[in-house]
C-alpha cells in the first residue's frame, strides 16, 4: 500500500484514529476555552474573544492599579547579573583618579584603617549600586553623602571599575580566624534565613551583593542591625531586611565577627 | 479461560480483548469527566490569564513595587495578597490573612524561578520571572502555615521559607482600617 | 543471530556502570537530607550531586539500554545482521564523549543547575553541549533503527514486522521527536547564552520546551519495559502472547499520545493559558490506555503459562507459575510497582488534585516509582535475560538473581511509599537540608529516615546486579542458542498495512504536536519582551 493509500479515507484506520483524535481535540478544547472559563464565577471576562484569548495564554501586560507609593526613597538601581561585565582600562584609569577622594576612609589602597568598608577587590556592581542609593538618597549617611551626590554616572560606573580591580588585601583588622558560626554556615531554614555564602561569595554571589571577608565587625554588626530595625532599606525589595529581622542578635554578633575575622584574600572559593 | 487454538479461539481471545478495550476507554472518560466537572465546582483552578512584567524593574513602578506588596483590602470584601519571590526570600516574607474570606495572590518572581507552597493548604504555585502568577484562594481556620519555595533556585534554596498567618476576619478588618498593606513581618 | 555482541554489550556495561555511580549518589543525597546526618556543611554539593544523578539517570542510563537492546533486537528478531555497526559505533562514542563532557563542570561545582535546566539559572556551556552530543549520539540509533527496518522490508515484502522490531522502532521514533523539545531549549535558548552570545532567556519559553520532552521521555524509559512485557515474559516463562495485535495498538498509541501531553508538567506555571493545560490533562488521560491493555494482555498471557503448566481453578495458575525464574519475579514486580506508580500518575495529571502535590517530594517518589520501580527492574529482567547469549557463559546463580530483585522491590517500595506521604505534608523538593526539630516539620522526620533506609536497600541490590553481571564474564563457556522472542497464541501472518507501517502515527504525533503545543510555543516566542536577565550560577 503506497502512501497515498495509507492517507485515505477509505483507510479505516486512517479515518478512525484521525476521526477521534481530531474529535477528542475539539471537544477539550470547547471545555478548556469556553466552557470551564465561563464556569468560574471569580473570572470577568469582556466578551468570548476574551475568553478564549485568555484561555490561549495570550499574554497580556500587568494591569497598572493604583500601587500604595513608598514613603521613603527606595533603591532605584536597576540590576542584572551582567551589569558592568566589562569595564575598560580606560574606565579604570579615570576610577584610580576620582578615588583618591575616598582615600581618607577606605584606604589609599581600598583597604580601611577605620571602621569603613574595604573596597578593594569588591564586585564592581556592589560599588555601583551603593554610590547610586547614597546619590539618589535611597542610602543615608553623613559621611557619604555629600561625596556621592555630585557624581555622574559617568564616575560611578569609573570608580566601580577601578575598586573592583584593584587586589584583595589583608584587612587591618585581622584576628585569629575565627571558626564558622551555624548561622553562616547553615541559616535558619525555618526563619528563611538561607547561608550568607549563597549570595555573599563564598557558595554563590547574588549581583548586587558584597563580599565580607575582612570586613570591619563594628561596621558589618551596625549594617545588620541597621536592616533588621528597618532604619536602612536600599535593599532592593527587602532582600537583606528579610534576612536581618530573622537573625537573632547572637547571630549577628556571631556572623559579623565571623566574616571580620576572615582574610580578605579566600573569598570566593568557586572563583 | 482456556487456551484455544484455531478461528474459534481467535475470536473468543478478539472478543475479550474488545470488552477489555471497551472497560479501559470507559475509565479514562469518567476520569476526564471528574476532572471537568471537579474544574466546575469550586476546585482550584489554573490562573485564567497569562500576565507579563519586567522582573529586573518590578521595584520602580507597578503593583510589585515593595511599597505595595502585601495584603490590601479591597472594596468588595475580599483580599489581594502582593507578593514577589526572590534569591532568597519571600516579600513579605509573612502573609497575613483573614479567614473566611476570598484571597487573590498575586506574585512574580524577581529573579529565576521560584514557587510559592502554603503547607496544609491546596495553594501552589510557580513564579516564573517574567509572568504574574495568581491564585484564588480561601482559609477557614486561622493559623500559621509555612510557605517554603517549592522549585529549585540555586544554592540558597533550602533557606527560602516563608510564613502565611490566618488571622480573624474581624481582627483583620480593624488592621485594615487604614487602607495601607499588611503583613505579619516582624510579628 | 547476535553477531555484534561487544557492541551490546559495550552499550550495555556503560548504561549499568553509570546506573551504580549515579545509584550511589543518590543514596548518598537521601542519607545527608534525612534526619540520620547532621546538616551538609556546603549545599552546593548536594546539589551537584543532584545534577549528576538525575543527568546520568535521566538522559544517559536509560537511552544507551534502549539503544543496548534495540541493537539486540535488530539482529535477533528480525535475523539479519546489523547494517551501520560503524556509525553505531560512532553513536556510542558520541554518547562517551558527551557524558563526559557534561559530568565534568558538573563535578567541578560549574553546572549545579539540576538536570531540569530551569533557566533564567545558567551553568558552564559544557554541561548543556555534553546534554546535546548524548542526544545526537542516540538520533543515530533512530535512524540506524529506521534503515535496518527498511533493509529487512526490502527481504521481506508484505510480511509483519515482528512485535519486537516494531515496538522497538515506535520507540526509537518517540524518542526522536520526544527530544526535539529539549534540543530546541539548549540550542536556541541556553547554550547562547551559556557562552554568553546573548543574556536574556525566556524562562517560560524554555519550561514549555522542556515539558515536551519531559513527560514522553518517561515512555521512551518505559518503550524497553513494555517490549520485555510482549516479548521476552511470555516465552521466559514458558507461556504464549495472548495478542500480537493488542501489543501493535499498545505501542502506536504510545507514539501518539505520549508526546502532546507535557504541559501537565505546567499545570502551576503562570505563562501558559488554562484552555491549553485542559486539553493536555485530557490527553494524559489518554496515554493510561496503552498501559491498561499492556496490564491485560500481559496477565492473560501469564495466565496462558499458568494453565500450560497445569494450573487449575480462578486462581490456581498463579500458585504454578515458575517463581524461581527471575523473570517471573520481576514481571511481577515491575506491575506492582507500575499499578501503584499508575495510581499516583492519575492523580498528578488531574490539576485539580495535583495543585496539591505539585512540586513536593510527591512527585519525586512518584517518578522514582515509575522509573526506578516499574521499568528499572525490567532492564535488569533484560539484562538477565540476555547476559547468557551476549557473553556465552551462564548466569552464576539464580538465588543472587532473585535476591538481587527481591532486594530492589523491597527498597523501592520502602523508598518511595514514605516519599509519597512527605509530599502530602507540603515537603519541598530539592533541598539540601531540612530542620526536622521545628515542630512544623518534625512529623516528616521518620518518614524521610524510612526512605533514606531504603535507598541503602536499593544500593545494595543495584551493586548486587552488577557483582552478577561481572562474575557472568568468567563463568564456564555454555551455549546459550539462538535468542528469540514470544510467540503469539494466533502469530500473524498478515497485517493490516497500518498495523506495520509508522507513517500514519508519526504524521499523527507530529500533528497533535502542533495543535498542542504549537500556540503556546508560538506566542512566546514571538513575543521579545518576555526575556529575563540569565543568572549564571557559580559566577564571577
Amino acid at each position: 500500500m503506497s502512501a497515498r493509500e495509507i492517507f485515505s479515507s477509505r483507510n479505516p484506520y486512517f479515518a478512525i484514529s484521525v476521526g477521534v483524535v481530531a474529535g477528542i481535540f475539539v471537544l477539550t478544547a470547547v471545555g478548556g476555552f469556553i466552557i470551564l472559563p465561563y464556569a468560574q464565577p471569580e473570572l470577568k471576562f469582556a466578551g468570548i474573544w476574551d475568553v478564549i484569548c485568555s484561555a490561549a495564554g495570550l499574554p497580556q501586560r500587568s494591569a497598572s492599579s493604583d500601587a500604595v507609593q513608598p514613603v521613603r526613597r527606595l533603591s532605584e538601581v536597576v540590576l542584572t547579573p551582567t551589569t558592568l561585565a566589562h569595564p575598560t582600562q580606560e574606565s579604570i584609569g579615570r576610577g584610580a583618579t576620582l578615588a583618591q577622594r575616598c582615600a581618607i576612609c577606605h584606604g589609599p589602597t581600598g583597604v580601611s584603617r577605620a571602621d569603613s568598608p574595604n573596597l578593594a577587590g569588591q564586585y564592581g556592581i556592589v560599588i555601583y549600586k551603593e554610590l547610586v542609593d547614597f546619590r539618589s538618597g535611597a542610602r543615608t549617611n553623613a559621611v557619604m553623602a555629600p561625596f556621592a551626590v555630585n557624581l555622574t554616572d559617568r564616575e560611578i560606573v569609573d570608580l566601580a571599575a577601578y575598586y573592583a580591580f584593584l587586589p584583595r588585601l589583608p584587612a587591618y583588622h585581622p584576628q585569629q580566624q575565627l571558626r564558622k558560626p551555624r548561622v553562616v554556615i547553615y541559616g535558619a531554614p525555618i526563619r528563611g534565613v538561607a547561608p550568607c555564602g549563597s549570595c555573599h561569595g563564598s557558595l554563590d554571589n547574588k549581583a548586587g551583593s558584597p563580599w565580607l571577608e575582612g570586613q570591619s565587625e563594628t561596621y558589618l554588626k551596625f549594617q545588620l542591625h541597621a536592616f533588621a530595625s528597618g532604619q536602612r532599606t536600599n535593599d532592593i525589595s527587602q532582600q537583606m531586611r528579610n534576612i536581618a529581622r530573622a537573625m537573632t542578635p547572637q547571630e549577628i554578633d556571631e556572623a559579623a565577627a565571623y566574616y571580620a575575622s576572615q582574610p580578605s584574600e579566600i573569598v570566593k572559593a568557586t572563583d | 479461560m482456556t487456551v484455544q487454538d484455531g478461528h474459534h479461539g481467535a475470536e473468543v481471545a478478539e472478543r475479550t480483548e474488545k470488552r477489555w478495550a471497551m472497560i479501559s476507554i470507559i475509565i479514562i472518560v469518567m476520569l476526564v469527566l471528574l476532572a471537568a466537572f471537579a474544574g466546575i465546582h469550586q476546585a482550584t483552578m489554573p490562573q485564567a490569564r497569562v500576565e507579563t512584567t519586567d522582573p529586573a524593574r518590578l521595584h520602580l513602578s507597578g503593583e510589585f513595587v515593595e511599597s505595595n506588596l502585601g495584603t490590601a483590602a479591597e472594596a468588595d470584601g475580599t483580599v489581594t495578597v502582593r507578593a514577589i519571590g526572590q534569591q532568597y526570600s519571600f516579600t513579605p516574607s509573612c502573609i497575613l490573612v483573614p479567614a473566611q474570606t476570598p484571597v487573590t495572590l498575586r506574585a512574580t518572581s524577581a529573579d529565576v524561578v521560584h514557587g510559592i507552597l502554603i503547607q496544609g493548604t491546596n495553594v501552589n504555585t510557580m513564579l516564573v520571572p517574567g509572568y504574574v502568577s495568581e491564585q484564588f484562594m480561601r482559609f477557614e481556620k486561622t493559623g500559621d502555615h509555612l510557605m517554603p519555595c517549592q522549585e529549585f533556585c540555586s544554592f540558597g534554596h533550602e533557606g527560602m521559607w516563608g510564613k502565611v498567618k490566618v488571622i480573624d476576619k474581624t481582627e483583620f478588618a480593624s488592621r485594615a482600617k487604614n487602607r495601607g498593606r499588611l503583613s505579619c513581618v516582624g510579628e | 543471530m547476535l553477531v555484534n555482541r561487544k557492541l551490546i554489550l559495550a552499550h550495555f556495561w556503560l548504561a549499568f556502570g553509570g546506573f551504580g555511580l549515579a545509584l550511589l549518589l543518590g543514596a548518598w543525597q537521601m542519607f545527608v537530607r534525612s534526619p540520620l546526618y547532621a546538616w551538609i556543611s556546603n549545599p552546593e554539593w548536594y546539589y551537584r550531586s543532584l545534577t549528576a544523578h538525575g543527568t546520568v539517570m535521566g538522559y544517559v542510563f536509560p537511552t544507551l539500554v534502549a539503544m543496548g537492546f534495540g541493537y539486540a533486537i535488530t539482529e535477533s528478531a528480525l535475523q539479519q545482521r546489523l547494517v551501520g555497526v560503524r556509525w553505531a559505533w560512532a553513536g556510542f562514542w558520541l554518547i562517551v564523549l558527551g557524558a563526559v563532557m557534561a559530568m565534568v563542570p558538573v563535578a567541578l561545582g560549574r553546572a549545579s543547575v539540576l538536570y531540569t535546566f530551569y533557566p533564567p539559572l545558567i551553568g558552564n556551556a559544557f554541561y548543556y553541549v555534553g546534554v546535546v552530543l548524548v542526544v545526537v549520539g542516540s538520533w543515530i540509533w533512530v535512524a540506524l533503527m529506521s534503515i535496518n527496518l527498511r533493509v529487512w522490508r526490502r527481504e521481506h515484502p508484505g510480511e509483519p514486522v515482528p512485535l519486537a522490531m516494531f515496538a522497538n522502532v515506535a520507540g526509537s521514533y518517540l524518542w526522536a521527536w520526544t527530544a526535539v523539545g529539549a534540543a530546541l531549549e539548549l540550542l536556541l535558548q541556553i547554550i547562547p547564552v551559556a557562552l554568553g552570545w546573548k543574556t536574556t532567556i525566556d524562562a517560560g519559553l524554555a519550561r514549555v520546551f522542556f515539558s515536551w520532552t519531559l513527560h514522553a521521555i518517561v515512555y521512551f524509559w518505559l518503550m524497553p519495559t513494555y517490549i520485555a512485557y510482549y516479548t521476552i515474559v511470555p516465552r521466559a516463562i514458558g507461556g504464549r502472547l495472548y495478542s500480537d495485535s493488542m501489543g501493535r495498538i499498545a505501542f502506536i498509541l504510545f507514539l501518539i499520545v505520549a508526546m502532546p501531553i507535557g504541559i501537565h508538567h505546567t499545570f502551576a506555571d503562570p505563562q501558559v493559558g488554562a484552555g491549553f493545560k485542559f486539553i493536555h490533562s485530557a490527553f494524559t488521560a489518554l496515554v493510561a490506555l496503552p498501559t491498561l491493555l499492556t496490564v491485560f494482555t500481559i496477565c492473560a498471557s501469564v495466565e496462558i503459562a499458568g494453565r500450560l503448566r497445569g494450573g487449575r481453578g480462578l486462581f490456581g495458575w498463579i500458585a504454578v507459575l515458575p517463581w524461581k525464574n527471575p523473570i517471573m519475579l520481576a514481571v511481577a514486580f515491575s506491575f506492582v510497582l507500575l499499578g501503584f506508580g499508575g495510581a499516583g500518575g492519575l492523580i498528578n495529571m488531574s490539576y485539580q488534585l495535583d495543585t496539591t502535590v505539585h512540586n513536593t517530594q510527591w512527585i519525586t517518589g512518584h517518578f522514582h516509582l515509575i522509573f526506578g520501580g516499574a521499568i528499572v527492574i525490567m532492564y535488569f529482567a533484560i539484562a538477565y535475560d540476555l547476559w547468557p547469549h551476549l557473553t556465552g557463559r551462564a548466569l552464576p546463580d539464580l538465588r543472587l538473581a532473585r535476591a538481587q530483585l527481591w532486594l530492589w522491590f523491597v527498597g523501592m517500595i520502602v523508598t518511595t511509599f514514605p516519599w509519597h506521604w512527605v509530599g502530602i505534608l507540603g515537603m519541598p523538593r530539592r533541598m539540601a537540608y531540612y530542620d526536622y526539630a521545628d515542630p512544623a516539620i518534625s512529623p516528616q522526620a521518620f518518614s524521610v529516615t524510612l526512605s533514606a533506609i531504603g535507598a541503602i536497600i536499593l544500593l545494595i541490590s543495584g551493586l548486587l546486579f552488577l557483582f552478577i553481571l561481572a562474575t557472568a564474564h568468567r563463568q564456564t563457556a555454555t551455549e546459550a542458542g539462538a535468542y528469540r522472542f514470544s510467540v503469539a497464541v494466533h502469530p500473524p501472518t498478515t497485517v493490516p498495512i497500518a498495523l506495520n507501517t509508522f507513517a500514519l502515527w508519526v504524521a499523527l504525533m507530529i500533528g497533535l504536536t502542533v495543535t498542542n503545543y504549537g500556540y503556546p510555543i508560538a506566542v512566546l516566542a514571538s513575543r521579545p519582551d518576555t526575556s529575563v536577565p540569565a543568572v549564571y550560577v557559580g559566577a564571577q
